[in-house]
């Protein structure tokens, strides 16, 4: 929690131009929120197409080893 | 760097409406907007720069996620970012185990003073014993006495950061100096 405590300096509490521009920084801004919003790539276990083929490899050789007996 | 077409005679609702369906234009609402909630964000911090700088980032951060979900009621932009800001703040402090150390200037102090109708003629001595009746607190309390005296926003502003009227805003502030008035007489008494 905060504690107020008064400054006896007589010093401004107030940024001065040059530390605002140092932290204004939208594409920095913009890069961040990419990087944390965007999705990763589909994980091998929820690709549909990878399922599929390996449906069809398994058939195919289910096939060439039924018809070999 | 990016797209923007044509934004200069943009009114700020048609920037707002384009940010929603298009990030990038959510830069030009940062460009208007960082120096004023960063300034705010410093002093709450008492001139931590390093950390108003972060907690600047994750006010917007935080905006540009929920623009879609912001609905203009009337009140200005930079009271929802304000909103955010103090929330931002508030998570800040809350998450430190000790007590975080926010200086602010003696002129606010001497201007709560005297809103508060307590003389200003008093010692640093006396001086520090307010503050510890202040730091005493509710932290509800303590917001809008920081947003008035230290951040020394207007009425209208409070309220619009708390979505209240302005009188009503003028109300719950007088009350709490009235409170901190009754607390400073009787600490007064005690002695």
């Amino acid at each position: 929690m905060r504690k107020f405590v008064v400054n006896r300096t007589n010093k401004k509490i107030e940024p001065s131009k040059e530390q605002i521009n140092r932290h204004k920084d939208f594409a920095r801004l913009h890069h961040d929120y990419e990087r944390l919003t965007k999705r990763g790539k589909k994980p091998l276990y929820q690709d549909r197409k990878l399922w599929m083929l390996l449906f069809i490899i398994g058939l195919v050789l289910f096939l060439i080893f039924y018809e070999g007996l | 760097m990016f797209r923007r077409k044509n934004t200069v005679n943009l009114t700020e609702s048609e920037v707002i409406q384009l940010a929603k369906k298009q990030q990038d234009y959510f830069g030009l609402l940062y460009d208007k907007y960082f120096e004023l909630i960063f300034r705010f964000v410093f002093k709450r911090l008492g001139g931590n720069e390093d950390l108003a700088g972060d907690i600047t980032q994750q006010t917007f951060m935080k905006a540009m996620a929920n623009i879609e979900k912001y609905e203009d009621r009337g009140f200005p932009f930079s009271s929802w970012l304000y909103r955010i800001a103090q929330n931002e703040v508030m998570m800040y402090f809350r998450e430190q185990k000790k007590h975080v150390t926010v200086e602010i200037e003696e002129r606010s102090v001497l201007d709560l003073m005297e809103e508060a109708n307590i003389s200003t003629a008093m010692s640093q001595d006396e001086q520090e014993q307010l503050m510890a009746i202040l730091n005493g607190m509710e932290q509800e309390h303590l917001d809008l006495i920081e947003l008035r005296f230290f951040q020394t926003l207007s009425f209208k502003e409070i309220a619009d950061i708390y979505s209240i009227t302005e009188a009503n805003a003028k109300m719950k502030i007088y009350r709490i100096l009235e409170k901190l008035n009754k607390k400073w007489g009787e600490s007064k008494k005690d002695k």
